[in-house]
């Protein structure tokens, strides 16, 4: 946020929890992802039994609904399938960010995650763009993966 | 279902906008009134009670719980009641409602099925409005955290949709235009007294680019009620029954990560077996209808399902749009009562409300934006994050 900005807080007199961005809340089967970006590594879920790659994971495989699994570290490359970029009427935490670039991102590995695009001029954005991951640490314990424009 | 089973024979709608103090209950007890008066039946003979739910929870008047526990069928004294039950689908409600109304029918328990929606969004604040279709169609905990809104949900949709078939941004914004045309003729739409240029819809504000407000749908108050029955009762009690002909359906995905056609340029073409389906039950073909009721919510994907809708070929609904194609007095009119972008969006009941027109439409009943001669009609509706997709053929008669 730029310094000539009043923040939507002053602005409206909001409380901290008013603004207080939504952080995710892992499940049982997805805490292993969230301990991976908190290492600023990406996990991926990927069946035992099928090979299948599941993302977001879910308990049991979504093609063969087996339960064994590992957890492999994916490369951090993607390509830009598709963005939008929020420029109003955005829930007051995300308000002082506006601008921002939300996407669809094909991971080499297969799977396609949403998340923001960030270090990334707004004329720069093209579908197809390689991009790499980033790690946001938001707050000490919860990191989330983000990316930027390759190379 | 079989061709022709069941039919609406009667109708009720309020005026969609801005209503703080009508109360959901208010609501749905006036257009079960208005349908059960329409429709010219005995209130005793209704049957069960169908409520679509509000979408978006009200802890200090539950109307969700009022529906389902049948305050409706007790106010209206409906003393023939026997089933009194909700059912809830997002946007896709109007088409699982009816599902449930058929089994009703089928079961044989009672031969007339009162319907009800009714959604009161002004009760909550914008940015708790904003706060809820952040989540609604999204996930908490792989979405949400990024700041994802409905809106960047429509918007990423529409970028990849122009990307892949060329479409323009202008082609985009003449649904918006042929939508308010069509609403201009609306006693009920929320914005019906002024006309829009596509020039006008690019340069309003940016939301979530590339779509500006006039592409995104404004949140509204409103509801509507339809009296369904068997076929045989309808003829003897209705002058036009509109006769369910045939309906077909398909889900996707609940994340747009995971849909299951990964290139939405070729989501028309994806759509395009779910309404062949329905045509095919129907004994119809895509030219023999005289409406085209489409249920995008978002101009993109109102052009998707135009996509699939058997008149153009897929990727070339913004051309169809463009020349004006769907506007009152041409050839393929289009979401006659100005759909969420102009009606007004009611949550669960832009279905709805696009049903309850398209049975005006064939009951001769639809006033200024009546289509002359109108006996066929085919209609989409789908719900959260553009997760499922369902066709239905309606007629003021059984093709033989």
């Amino acid at each position: 946020m730029s310094d000539d900005k009043v923040s939507i807080k002053d602005l409206l007199g909001l409380s901290d929890e008013d603004v207080a961005k939504p952080l995710p809340i892992p499940t049982d089967w997805s805490q292993p992802f969230w301990e991976g970006t908190k290492q600023h590594k990406l996990l991926m879920k990927k069946c035992a039994n099928c090979g299948n790659i599941d993302h977001p994971p879910y308990l049991f495989c979504t093609d063969c609904m087996a339960e064994e699994h590992e957890w492999i570290e994916a490369s951090g490359k993607g390509t830009l399938y598709s963005y939008a970029i929020n420029s109003f009427g955005v829930p007051f935490p995300f308000w002082d960010d506006m601008p921002y670039v939300l996407a669809i991102i094909d991971l080499d590995e297969g799977p396609r995650v949403i998340s923001n695009i960030v270090e990334c001029d707004l004329e720069r954005l093209e579908n197809g763009m390689r991009l790499q991951v980033v790690f946001d640490d938001v707050t000490p314990e919860v990191t989330l993966p983000k990316w930027k424009p390759a190379g | 279902m079989g061709r022709g089973e069941f039919a609406i024979i009667g109708t009720g709608e309020v005026p969609c906008g801005n209503y703080p103090e009508r109360s959901e209950f208010e609501m749905a007890y006036r257009v079960a009134k208005m349908a059960i008066e329409d429709s010219g039946i005995d209130k005793n003979e209704i049957g069960a009670v169908l409520a679509a739910g509000h979408i978006m929870s009200n802890p200090g008047c539950d109307y969700n719980t009022e529906m389902y526990f049948g305050r409706l069928p007790e106010a209206i004294g409906a003393k023939g009641c026997k089933i009194a039950a909700s059912t809830i689908s997002g946007g896709a409600s109007s088409f699982s409602i009816m599902k449930t109304a058929e089994g009703i029918l089928h079961s044989g328990e009672t031969d007339t099925v009162l319907v009800v929606h009714a959604q009161r969004f002004s009760q909550f604040t914008t940015n708790e409005q904003a706060k809820f279709f952040a989540i609604a169609g999204s996930d908490l905990e792989w979405e949400v955290p990024y700041g994802m809104t409905y809106n960047a949900l429509a918007a990423m949709v529409t970028q990849a949709y122009m990307n892949e078939t060329g479409t323009t941004l202008e082609q985009v914004a003449s649904v918006c235009v042929s939508d308010r045309k069509w609403a201009c003729l609306q006693p009920n739409a929320m914005f019906n007294n002024k006309e829009i240029t596509v020039e006008k819809v690019i340069s309003s504000r940016t939301i979530a680019y590339p779509l500006t407000s006039l592409m995104c749908n404004v949140l509204a108050d409103g509801g509507s009620a339809f009296i369904v029955t068997t076929a045989e009762k309808a003829r003897k009690v209705c002058d036009k029954p509109v006769y369910f002909l045939g309906e077909a359906s398909e889900f996707s995905h609940r994340l747009i990560t995971r849909a299951k056609e990964r290139d939405f340029g070729k989501w028309g073409a994806g759509f395009t077996p779910v309404f062949e389906k329905a045509y095919e039950a129907a004994g119809l073909g895509p030219d023999d209808m005289d409406i085209y009721q489409i249920y995008g919510s978002y101009p993109c994907i109102a052009l998707m399902v135009m996509d699939a809708m058997g008149i153009c070929e897929p990727g070339t609904a913004g051309e169809l749009f463009e020349r004006g194609d769907t506007w009152p007095g041409a050839k393929y009119p289009t979401s006659t009562n100005g759909e969420a972008l102009s009606f007004g969006h009611t949550g669960t009941g832009c279905g709805f409300a696009l049903l309850v027109e398209t049975v005006r439409q064939l009951q001769g009943k639809a006033g200024k934006a009546q289509v002359p001669g109108a006996r066929f009609a085919v209609k989409d509706c789908g719900g959260g994050a553009f997760m499922d997709i369902h066709a239905t053929v309606l007629g003021n008669e059984i093709p033989g």
